[in-house]
């Protein structure tokens, strides 16, 4: 309640409803207060000097700014709202113009199509109920007020789930449109590698689409996988807008997504770079983890083809630690270098006889490599793989396509637990994967140095731990054995940055790298790092959009030697405090359309090869699905 | 009722089918509920919202073109707040550009100075010439609608017409988006799409070309769909305006063997316009660029009506009688001197499929050789 002159935040949900006073945010970035805010769910102001009708001058101008015009009310009032607001704080505001502004405030947020036009007269209602006398004042004095300091920023609940905040309601659009290849234009502002990621992102902006709370999320994952699929089938040159190419050259460990990312914003940017690259080739995980039945080769190699178009350049097989060091680097010229070394070794299982080097061991991600370059890892004819998470799916699935006839998952709590993605779960049952819950193994078993099974116990559940899952407890003397003559444990992988780094640089106790959370800078300046490296095993989008952000710093780094977040990071740290996807939110009726399932290989079929088992969206379901998107934008502005 | 799919709408019950919007369901119990952007046989965009209606559990209204009827819906069709904002709807859109016509309700002052300026505009110097036609107009004066609230917004684009067919006049676009939906989903030519936002809005080509430069191939759907003065036929601006009425005569048209039905537009027994037959096929209202806009062969001076016989290098009128007995006396003797097969008779796409029979029948049966052929296979 600190400092709180008023509130109407939230009082929009069932309106008139209660407005929020507590937890608003009060901050705006280090050391600086958040002296008002105006958003989509109404407004507070904290600082009793912010001259109200300044600040919705602005706000009205913002709203007008984004209305995309498709709709009568919203495209034809809003920028009549910002005319008058502008007439007032000229000095040339009428009597009636607070009338007007009401009643077209009133109609548009009544009739219009999207939330631009359905949120953005709200905040505007507020301060004229909240702050009459001043705007009357204004309108009498006729004196000019002038402009203060805001900053603003367009979201949408999918927008603000995304790790790197692709504008979705904005792609989804033109797909709608069937403008493709601007869709895709928009997708490469924030991703650099769309056909990669809309065939494999975790989705969290599905998880946070308002859509989903009337009848199924948009299907935004396919629909960037369709908008990239587009450009290959028909064969179109993507454009490129590179500036002029600076000199200073930047070096990138690891061509994973947040090495590729980094080089390829800051290609954009102009900036050349090195990509040093452990493995023969690139995509890091991306290639050496996703089995190619989930992601082609093909599709990922061509979205790399265009990183080194952008401006980088790959040398493989350098390991950095080992065979050159950052210092090396410096010294080179390199002028600053970004850390994108990903999470590269597997956890310890924590069972007796891992550590013994029985023949048919393996860990989940050295299986994966070894299938993804084309080796037959191990030999065997029943395979336990341990685990739950998607690595894990990833091993059983891909044990049964090079030629493993019984295969096992084991993990110790139930399927509900399971962190793996349903869809992965479901399709391993489909494809005849056998899981065994609730079972915990504790010794490996081996005859003549070659695994033979695994001694288990079996669990049950008991109290939610830290991450709000039941905890399985083992059930005393329950001990079994589970014959097997291959294993694969695939429950994690470690950070090892330590042998990346120079002696010096700040880490955490589990080995990753400490990175600023906004500039991912390191503690040495020169030095930043993003992706598994600074997290622990992640997700694609998260590392690319670290790889982004990172380009945009060090770029400034370069520029400026200073390197220090601007107002429009702290407005998205602002409104993500703020959070813009309600699960509460009623909505005003219940869908009547499901999303289209994109097509897939019947699982006889696809466990006989590694064929991509989805194909993408047809022309027709893309554009019905499009259809579907309620486009949530939503305008926030603070006064700072 | 539960998971029936049953809708109130004011207060009654209707049965509606799975995929139906409110405003299907609605009209078909014969609800009026008033449309400008829908278009038949299109997906609905939602774009005027002249079709809204009140929704219980909704904040705000909702399109009812673009609103799937679900189990339990209870809608309003026609409260104050519903009536309200359509009235709204309209003034904006009037007061969005030049509609210089008489559901221009501005005082009289004003008036004046809106025509005047108006017309001072390329090509407006008269009233708009979809008057009477202008769906617009028709709600405007339904809805009783006052338009002194907002200030005419000035000319955005100006005037298109550089091309033979149609004229693209943006001052009077009230961007419903009908003619992108008719152009891309019901000609699939894909030649137009809205771009530029905002109070910017406008439709463009690829490039924002103009029509002659872009894919379109003035097949005119969309000046069929714009429920306005925006997209005219540029020979309706030729027309001076008259008070002999104008005849609708539908017909098949002639050109190609599909069949589209049409109607011609006559005044003063001249065609002066055609237009595509809505709801019946095969065409459903679309033509293409030679039925809707190739019709002035009809009264042009040139076009053959009577038969003539070259002789001497030079042509004369002559009677059906004399030019048929000519014909016939002049085959048969090339018939017995040269063959039949020295002869070839190549019909046409644009007669029935009955006369295109007998052309057959005439080659095979009466003159005895195979060489029959179709324009439409060169
Ligand atoms: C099997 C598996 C499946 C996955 N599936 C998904 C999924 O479906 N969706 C999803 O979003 N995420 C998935 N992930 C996670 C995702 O792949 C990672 O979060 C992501 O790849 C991290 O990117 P990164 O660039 O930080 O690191 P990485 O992808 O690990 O790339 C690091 C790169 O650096 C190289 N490197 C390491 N050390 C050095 C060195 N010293 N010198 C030079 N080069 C070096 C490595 O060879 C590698 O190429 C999966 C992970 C695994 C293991
Ligand atoms: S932004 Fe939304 S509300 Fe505004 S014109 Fe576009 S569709 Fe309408
Ligand atoms: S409906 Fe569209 S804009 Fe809204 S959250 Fe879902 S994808 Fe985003
Ligand atoms: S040109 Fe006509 S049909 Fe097309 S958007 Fe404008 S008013 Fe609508
Ligand atoms: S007719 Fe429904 S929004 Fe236009």
């Amino acid at each position: 309640m600190e400092n709180l002159v008023f509130s109407t935040w939230g009082n929009w949900k069932d309106s008139p409803g209660p407005a929020q006073t507590d937890n608003l945010p009060a901050q705006f970035g280090q050391g600086k207060p958040l002296r008002a805010f105006m958003g989509w769910d109404g407004m507070f102001v904290r600082d009793a000097s912010v001259n109200i009708v300044d600040m919705t001058r602005e706000y009205a101008a913002q709203a007008a700014n984004q209305s995309c015009g498709h709709c009568s009310p919203c495209r034809e009032c809003t920028y009549r709202m910002k005319e008058i607001l502008e007439r007032i704080c000229e000095g040339q505001g009428a009597e009636d113009d607070l009338d007007m502004l009401e009643y077209m405030a009133r109609y548009v947020m009544d009739s219009s199509y999207c939330d631009i036009g359905l949120t953005s007269p709200r905040p505007i209602l507020d301060a004229i109920e909240h702050g009459r006398d001043d705007f009357l004042r204004a309108i009498q004095e006729k004196k000019p007020i002038p402009r203060g300091n805001y900053v603003a920023k367009v979201t949408a609940p999918c927008i603000n789930a995304c790790p790197s905040h692709l504008d979705i309601p904005g792609y989804v659009e033109k797909i709608h449109l069937g403008r493709w290849d601007e869709a895709l234009e928009i997708i490469r502002q924030d991703c650099c590698l769309p056909g990669t990621i809309g065939r494999v992102c975790v989705r969290p902006c599905e998880f946070n689409c308002r859509r989903g709370l009337m009848d199924e999320p948009i299907a935004i994952k396919a629909l960037k996988r369709f908008a990239a699929d587009q450009e290959l089938i028909r064969g179109v040159e993507p454009g490129f807008s590179t500036t002029e190419t600076k000199e200073d050259k930047v070096a990138i460990i690891g061509a994973g997504p947040a090495g590729l990312a980094c080089a390829y914003h800051l290609g954009i940017k102009g900036y050349k770079t090195t990509i040093f690259e452990a493995l023969p080739e690139p995509g890091g995980m991306a290639k050496s983890g996703i089995p190619d039945y989930r992601l082609p080769p093909d599709i990922l190699n061509y979205e790399v083809s265009l990183v080194e178009k952008a401006g980088a350049e790959i040398r493989y097989g350098v390991n950095v630690g080992k065979d050159i060091t950052i210092e090396d680097l410096t010294e080179k010229g390199y002028k600053a270098v970004f850390v994108g070394v990903g999470a590269p070794e597997a956890s310890s299982m924590r069972c007796e006889g891992e550590d013994a080097g029985y023949e048919r061991f393996m860990t989940g991600i050295d299986f994966l490599r070894e299938i993804a370059f084309g080796r037959r890892p191990i030999e065997g004819k029943k395979i336990a793989v341990i685990g739950g998470g998607n690595v894990a799916m990833d091993c059983v699935r891909c044990a049964l396509r090079i030629g493993f006839d019984d295969v096992n998952l084991i993990y110790r709590r139930t399927e509900a637990e399971m962190p793996a993605d349903p869809v992965e779960i479901e399709e391993a049952k489909e494809e005849g994967i056998k899981f065994n819950f609730l079972v915990q193994p504790i010794k490996i078993l081996a005859e003549n140095g070659k695994v033979s099974g695994l001694e288990c116990l079996k669990m049950e559940l008991g109290e939610p731990d830290d991450s709000g899952r039941r905890r399985p407890v083992p059930i005393e003397g329950s001990n079994f054995i589970i014959e097997c003559d291959a294993m694969v444990p695939a429950i994690g992988q470690v950070v090892v940055v330590d042998r990346v780094v120079p002696e010096g640089t700040e880490l955490t106790r589990r080995k990753t790298l400490v990175v600023d959370k906004i500039t991912f800078q390191s503690s040495q300046p020169n030095v930043f790092g993003g992706g598994d490296c600074i997290t622990g095993p992640a997700t694609l989008i998260g590392a690319l959009a670290a790889g982004k952000n990172a380009a945009r710093f060090i770029a400034r780094y370069l520029e400026t030697g200073e390197c220090r977040p601007e107002d429009t990071d702290w407005m998205e740290k602002t409104i993500s405090d703020l959070g813009v996807y309600d699960k509460e939110e009623t909505m005003p009726f219940v869908g009547q359309t499901r999303r289209p399932r994109q097509a897939a290989l019947d699982p006889s079929v696809r466990i006989k090869s590694f064929k991509e088992v989805e194909s993408g969206f047809s022309r027709a379901d893309a554009f019905k699905e499009a259809s579907r998107c309620l486009r949530c934008y939503r305008i926030g502005l603070a006064a700072v | 009722m539960g998971s029936e799919n049953v809708i109130v709408i004011d207060g009654q019950e209707f049965f509606f089918s799975a995929g139906e919007t409110i405003l299907q369901v609605a009209q078909r119990n014969g609800f009026d509920i008033p449309t400008l952007c829908y278009l038949k046989g299109a997906s609905p965009t939602g774009a005027c919202r002249i079709c809204v209606v009140e929704l219980e559990g909704s904040q705000n209204l909702v399109a009812s073109c673009a609103t799937p009827a679900a189990p339990g819906m209870v809608v309003r069709t026609e409260t104050p707040r519903v009536i309200n904002s359509r009235r709204t709807s309209l003034e904006v859109l009037l007061a969005s550009g030049q509609h210089n016509c008489l559901a221009q309700d501005l005082s009289m002052d004003s008036w004046t100075d809106f025509q005047v300026k108006s017309m001072a505009a390329k090509g407006h110097d008269d009233l708009c010439p979809a008057y009477g036609e202008c769906r617009l107009q028709d709600l405007a004066v339904q809805y009783q609608v006052k338009t002194n609230h907002f200030t005419p917004a000035d000319v955005s684009y100006p005037i298109e017409d550089v091309n033979p067919f149609i004229v693209r006049d943006f001052s009077r676009c009230i961007l419903c988006g009908r003619c992108v939906q008719a152009c891309n989903e019901i000609q699939v030519n894909n030649a137009i799409s809205f771009d530029y936002r905002g109070s910017k809005s406008k439709i463009v080509t690829e490039g924002d070309l103009p029509l002659k430069d872009s894919i379109c191939v003035f097949c005119g759907e969309c000046v069929q769909a714009c429920p306005v003065g925006a997209l005219i036929p540029k020979k309706d601006l030729l027309l001076e305006r008259s008070s002999n009425e104008t005849r609708k005569i539908r017909t098949t048209c002639s050109y190609c063997g599909v069949g589209c039905q049409l109607y011609l537009h006559v005044r003063n027994n001249k065609v002066v316009k055609v237009t595509g037959v809505e709801d019946v096929g095969p065409n459903f209202g679309s033509l293409c660029v030679k039925g809707r806009f190739g019709y002035d062969f009809i009264n042009d001076p040139e076009r053959l009506k009577i038969p003539l016989i070259k002789e001497n290098g030079k042509f004369r009128e002559a009677s059906w009688d004399e030019a048929l007995n000519l014909i016939a006396e002049k085959l048969t003797r090339i018939k017995k001197e040269s063959g039949p097969d020295s002869i070839m008779v190549l019909s046409s796409a644009r007669i029935t499929n009955e006369e295109n029979y007998l052309a057959q029948k005439f080659a095979r049966a009466v003159i005895g050789t195979n060489n029959i052929d179709h324009c439409a296979r060169l």
